[in-house]
C-alpha cells in the first residue's frame, strides 16, 4: 500500500514541480521526499523509479496525443529508431533511472539519521 | 557500512545526472533533450496552442498589437516605425530565432562553432572572402550617414533580443535542443551581415574558368562559343530605349598584360544553379480591369524553414505586406497601399581578381606600379566545437582580401589573388527597404533605390496611379569592355576599376509602349547601352517566354498572371528537341525501348508537367549530348565553364558539321549529330538503370523536388519528393533542390489585390502544424489571400497578441 502510494506521490511531485525545475532539481525533490517518509532499500528504488517514470512517460504520451504533432516520429526517424514509439520508451526509462537513483539515495540517506532501537534484544 | 552504501548510491545518482547532461559524440545530452517539460517533447505545440493575449516588450511607446491570420501570418499594428520594427524583431525571433541566428552564423563564418571541425574549411572560405569584414563596413557607413535607419536596426535588435531574453528552454527551438547550443545576443551588425550574406548567395564571378579558358581557346575561339551578346538575346530593357544621359567615359589601357597561366585553383562556390527569378508588372492597357498587374517570384534554394517570413506591417502612416527576410528590416517583396515592387537578381560580374605580387614572404608589401604599397593583416579567430580554435590570417590589399595564399587553396608559393568586390565598401541596403515599404510613387521608389549597391537587383514597380517601371540597380563598377573578365594583374595601376556608373545611369524604364516591364536574369540591355556589362550567368529561355507571353496576353487577370508563374513550357526543349531528332536520324529503329522513347519524345508538347514522361528523357538526352559536345572541354585539370545552352543549340542549328564539334583528341571527326546519338546512347542505358530501380520516370518523380531542412542532415525536417512540374529554364524554375522561393501577385486597384504563397510555413518550429504547411498549394500552383488587413477586421483571425 505504502509502496503505491509513494508511487503516486513521487509522480504528483513531478507533475507539480518538473514545469519549473531541470530534471536535477526534480531529483533532488525526489530523494528529499524518499529521505522524509520514504520506503526502504528496493521499495524506494522501484516507487521512486515508477513515479518519476510513468509521470514522464505519460506526459510524453499526453503531448503527443494532445498536440497530434509529428514531431516525435521525426526525431525518432532523425536519431536512428524509425519512429516515436521508442523514443516514448527511452523517455519513460530514463525518468524511470532518474527517479529510481534519487529516491533510493533519499532512502538511504533516511537510513543514516534514523535511530537506532535502543534495546534490541527487549522486552 | 551505512555511510559507505550510501555514499557508493549518491556517486552513482550523481554520475547518473551528471551522464544525462553531457553530450556523448553528436549525441546530445539526453536529459533536457527527452526531459518531457523541457525538451524537444515541448516543441510538439503549434503556436495556436500556446497562443497568448499578451506579451512583454519593454521600450515601445505604445502597446503593439499582433493579429495572426488563419495561416499564422502576423499583422503587426504599431503606433510609429520604432515601435514597429522593434515589434517585427520580436515577433520574427519568437518564430524564426534558429534560422536566423543559424543563416547568420554561417555568414560570419561561424559553423565550426556548431558542428566541430568538419566546417573549419567552409568558414575559412566564408571569412577569407570578407563578408563580416564587408558587414563591419557596413554598420560604421549606416551609422554615419543614415542614423535614423541605424536607430531603427538597433531597436529590431533589441525586439530580438528581448524574445531571446524571455525564453524558456521549453520553448527553445529544437535545432537549438538537437545541437545543444543556446542563441547568442543579436545585434545590428547581424542584420546588415544578412544582407551581405545576400549578395554572396546571389552574386558569382567566373573569372578564374574565363582566365583558363582564354588560356586553352585563345580570344578568338572563346569570343565564338562565349559570345557576349549572342543572337536573339531579349533584354530586360526594351530594345530601343533611349539613353537620355550623357555617358563618363572610360579609358581602355592599350596594352593589356593578364597573369597568363592556367589557373589550378577550386574558385570560390558559384550560386546555387537555378538560382534566379521572374519579375514583370503589365500596365492597365493591358489588364482586363484597368489596372496594373505585378508578379514576383524569386528562385532559391528550396530550404526549410523558409527563406522568407510574410508579414503585414502598419503604422498610421502606412501598411505595408509580402515577403520578409527573417533578420532585415521591413519587407523585401510585396506591397502597400500605394505601390508594389519585386525584385529579381541583376547578375552582372562585380566581383573581380587581381594577382598579387608581394615582396616577399612576410607579405607585407605588394608591388604596385613602380613602387610598393603596404598590406594589411586581419586575423580570423575560428572557435571550434571541442577543439581548440583555427587561426587564419588573412593578408589585406587595397583591392581587398587576398583569398588564395600559400595557406588556402595552393599548394603553390606564388599564388595570391586578392578579390575586389563591392560587398566590401560601404552600403546601406536595409534603407532602400525601409523607403520602399512606405513609398507612395515612382519618385519614392527611385529614391528608395538610390541607396542599393549589392547584390544588384532588378526592381519593378506598380503604382496604383498607374505607372509600370523597371531599374536595375546595384553600385556597378565603370569598366572598359573586357575588363574583370578575366584575372587581372594587381601590379598594374591600370587595371583598376575606373570608378562607378552613375545610379542615373543605370538602366531604368517607366511605362514602356509595349505595356509591359519584365526581367529575368537575362542581359539588361541591348547593346546601345554605353557602358560595360558582361556577366557569364545571363539566362536565355523564361525571359524570352515570358516577354512572348506578355506581348500577346490581353485583358489579363490575376488569375492570367498566377498561370504564367506557373507556366511549365520547356522552351529550352521546345528548341533543341527537333534538331536532336533530326539529328538523330533513324538509326535506333530496332530497338523497341528507343523506339517507345522517340515516340514519347514526338509526341510531346514541351510542357514540363509532373505527369508527363517526355521531359525526363528530354532532360537526360540533352545532359548526355551536352556532355558529348563539350567532352574534351571539361576534361581540363584547371576549372573552366562550358558554354552555355542557348549557344549549344544555336552551333547544333547554324553549323552542325562545324569544326567545334570535332573532338581533336579522336582520329575521327565528329559532328553534332555523332554527339546527339552518343547522347541517346547514354539516355538509353539511364532510363534502363531507372527503369529497373525506381520504375515511373514521370517528370515530378525524376526530378523530386525536395525542400531541405538547412541543416541536410535532419531529412526527417525535410519534405521529399514534392510532386510539381517546372525545371530550370522554366517559367516554373522549380527543379529538385531550386525553384520559386517566393510567389505574389498583386493588382494595383483602388483596393489591392493580393496573393502569395511560398514553399514552407511561417512557423520555423518543425514540430508545428504551421511549418511545412503551404507546400502542397504552392506544388498546385495555389495562393493564398495577401491582401491588406485593418486592425478590426474580424474575420479569419486565429489568435491575437498584445504587445506591451
Amino acid at each position: 500500500m505504502k509502496f503505491i502510494l509513494f508511487t503516486f506521490l513521487t509522480a504528483l511531485l513531478v507533475i507539480v514541480f518538473n514545469p519549473f525545475l531541470p530534471y536535477w532539481g526534480v531529483m533532488l525533490i525526489v530523494a528529499v521526499f524518499a529521505a522524509l517518509i520514504g520506503n526502504k532499500g528496493a521499495g524506494a528504488f522501484f516507487a521512486g523509479g515508477l513515479g518519476m517514470g510513468l509521470a514522464w512517460l505519460g506526459q510524453s504520451i499526453y503531448i503527443s496525443s494532445f498536440s497530434g504533432s509529428s514531431l516525435p516520429d521525426n526525431m525518432g526517424e532523425l536519431m536512428g529508431f524509425g519512429s516515436g514509439l521508442p523514443l516514448l520508451a527511452l523517455t519513460g526509462i530514463l525518468g524511470f533511472l532518474l527517479g529510481a537513483f534519487s529516491a533510493w539515495t533519499g532512502s538511504l540517506l533516511r537510513q543514516l539519521f534514523k535511530r537506532k532501537p535502543d534495546n534490541i534484544y527487549g522486552h | 557500512m551505512k555511510y559507505i552504501g550510501f555514499l557508493v548510491v549518491l556517486a552513482l545518482t550523481v554520475a547518473l545526472a551528471v551522464a544525462v547532461s553531457m553530450p556523448f559524440g553528436a549525441i546530445p545530452p539526453l536529459a533536457p533533450l527527452l526531459d518531457p517539460y523541457h525538451g524537444f517533447w515541448q516543441n510538439s505545440f503549434s503556436e495556436d496552442k500556446l497562443a497568448e493575449d499578451e506579451l512583454e516588450l519593454n521600450n515601445l511607446g505604445e502597446p503593439v498589437n499582433v493579429v495572426y491570420d488563419e495561416h499564422l501570418i502576423p499583422h503587426i499594428f504599431a503606433a510609429n516605425e520604432a515601435d514597429l520594427y522593434r515589434a517585427q524583431g520580436y515577433i520574427t525571433a519568437k518564430h524564426r530565432l534558429w534560422q536566423m541566428e543559424f543563416q547568420t552564423m554561417a555568414a560570419a563564418g561561424r559553423i565550426s562553432e556548431i558542428v566541430g571541425p568538419l566546417a573549419i574549411d567552409l568558414d575559412r572560405m566564408t571569412r577569407r572572402k570578407g563578408l563580416a569584414y564587408g558587414a563591419e563596413i557596413g554598420i560604421k557607413f549606416t551609422q554615419e550617414t543614415d542614423p535614423e535607419t541605424y536607430a531603427l536596426l538597433e531597436a529590431y535588435a533589441d525586439g530580438v533580443n528581448q524574445y531571446i531574453d524571455q525564453l524558456d528552454d521549453a520553448q527553445l527551438p529544437v535545432e537549438y535542443k538537437i545541437l545543444n547550443y543556446r542563441p547568442e545576443q543579436w545585434s545590428a551588425f547581424k542584420s546588415i551581415l544578412l544582407l551581405k550574406y545576400m549578395t554572396d548567395m546571389l552574386v558569382g564571378d567566373r573569372d578564374l574558368e574565363y582566365s583558363n579558358l582564354r588560356k586553352i581557346l585563345g580570344d578568338a575561339m572563346l569570343d565564338k562559343l562565349y559570345p557576349e551578346y549572342p543572337i536573339g538575346v531579349e533584354p530586360i530593357i526594351e530594345p530601343g530605349h533611349k539613353w537620355e544621359f550623357k555617358p563618363l567615359e572610360v579609358s581602355r589601357p592599350d596594352s593589356i598584360n593578364y597573369p597568363n597561366d592556367q589557373i589550378l585553383l577550386d574558385p570560390l562556390p558559384q550560386p546555387e544553379k537555378g538560382t534566379g527569378s521572374n519579375n514583370w508588372a503589365v500596365s492597365g492597357a493591358k489588364t482586363k480591369s484597368g489596372n496594373p498587374i505585378l508578379a514576383n517570384d524569386p528562385h532559391l534554394s528550396l530550404n526549410l524553414p523558409s527563406l522568407w517570413y510574410s508579414m503585414q506591417l502598419t503604422t498610421p502612416n502606412h501598411s505595408v505586406k509580402g515577403a520578409t527576410l527573417p533578420g532585415a528590416l521591413g519587407v523585401i517583396s510585396g506591397f502597400n497601399e500605394n505601390i508594389a515592387w519585386g525584385v529579381t537578381n541583376a547578375t552582372r560580374d562585380t566581383r573581380d581578381w587581381y594577382k598579387i605580387t608581394f615582396q616577399d614572404e612576410s607579405r607585407k608589401a605588394y608591388r604596385y606600379g613602380d613602387k610598393w604599397m603596404q598590406s594589411s593583416i586581419r586575423i580570423e579567430e575560428i572557435k571550434v566545437k571541442g577543439q581548440d580554435a583555427f587561426l587564419d590570417t588573412v593578408v589585406y590589399t587595397h583591392y581587398g582580401p587576398v583569398v588564395y595564399d600559400k595557406t588556402f587553396n595552393s599548394t603553390r608559393q606564388d599564388v595570391n589573388f586578392a578579390l575586389k568586390w563591392n560587398v566590401h565598401e560601404g552600403s546601406n541596403e536595409q534603407s532602400t527597404f525601409l523607403k520602399l515599404n512606405t513609398g507612395k510613387n515612382h519618385d519614392d521608389y527611385n529614391a528608395a533605390l538610390d541607396n542599393f549597391t549589392a547584390p544588384a537587383q532588378n526592381f519593378v514597380f506598380a503604382s496604383k496611379s498607374g505607372d509600370i517601371a523597371m531599374r536595375i540597380q546595384g553600385k556597378f563598377p565603370l569598366k572598359w569592355k573586357g575588363q574583370g573578365k578575366f584575372f587581372m594583374d594587381g601590379a598594374d595601376p591600370r587595371m583598376e576599376w575606373q570608378g562607378y556608373i552613375p545610379n542615373e545611369h543605370n538602366a531604368s524604364t517607366l511605362n514602356p509602349s509595349r505595356g509591359f516591364v519584365s526581367s529575368a536574369n537575362q542581359h539588361p540591355t541591348d547593346s546601345t547601352y554605353p557602358y560595360y556589362v558582361f556577366d557569364n550567368s545571363y539566362e536565355f529561355y523564361r525571359n524570352r517566354r515570358l516577354n512572348n507571353k506578355l506581348t500577346d496576353m490581353k485583358d489579363i487577370t490575376v488569375e492570367d498572371m498566377q498561370g504564367l508563374q506557373f507556366d511549365d513550357y520547356y522552351l529550352h526543349a521546345a528548341e533543341a528537341l527537333p534538331q536532336m531528332l533530326q539529328l538523330l536520324g533513324s538509326g535506333f529503329e530496332n530497338d523497341a525501348n528507343a523506339k517507345k522513347y522517340i515516340s514519347l519524345l514526338k509526341q510531346w508538347d514541351f510542357y514540363a508537367d509532373p505527369n508527363q514522361k517526355a521531359p525526363t528523357l528530354f532532360y537526360v538526352w540533352w545532359r548526355e549530348a551536352y556532355g558529348q559536345i563539350w567532352k574534351e572541354l571539361s576534361e581540363n585539370l584547371a576549372p573552366v565553364t562550358l558554354p552555355n545552352y542557348y549557344q549549344t543549340v544555336l552551333f547544333m542549328k547554324n553549323e552542325p558539321e562545324g569544326e567545334i564539334f570535332d573532338l581533336k583528341k579522336t582520329p575521327e571527326v565528329e559532328s553534332a549529330a555523332t554527339h546527339v546519338k552518343e547522347g541517346f546512347k547514354g539516355m538509353l542505358e539511364v532510363m534502363k538503370n531507372w527503369e529497373a530501380e525506381e520504375g515511373d520516370f514521370s517528370w515530378a518523380n525524376y526530378k523530386r523536388t525536395k525542400v531541405q531542412h538547412l541543416v541536410p542532415q535532419f531529412g526527417a525536417f525535410s519534405v521529399e519528393n514534392v510532386y510539381t512540374g517546372g525545371g530550370a529554364g522554366i517559367l516554373n524554375a522549380t527543379s529538385g533542390r531550386s525553384g520559386a522561393s517566393w510567389r505574389m501577385v498583386v493588382e494595383l486597384g483602388p483596393e489591392i489585390k493580393a496573393f502569395g504563397i511560398y514553399p514552407g510555413g511561417q512557423s520555423g518550429n518543425p514540430g508545428s502544424r504551421f511549418y511545412s504547411n503551404f507546400i502542397p498549394a504552392w506544388a498546385n500552383g495555389e495562393y493564398l489571400n495577401f491582401d491588406l488587413r485593418k486592425a478590426d477586421q474580424q474575420e479569419g483571425v486565429l489568435f491575437t497578441t498584445i504587445l506591451n
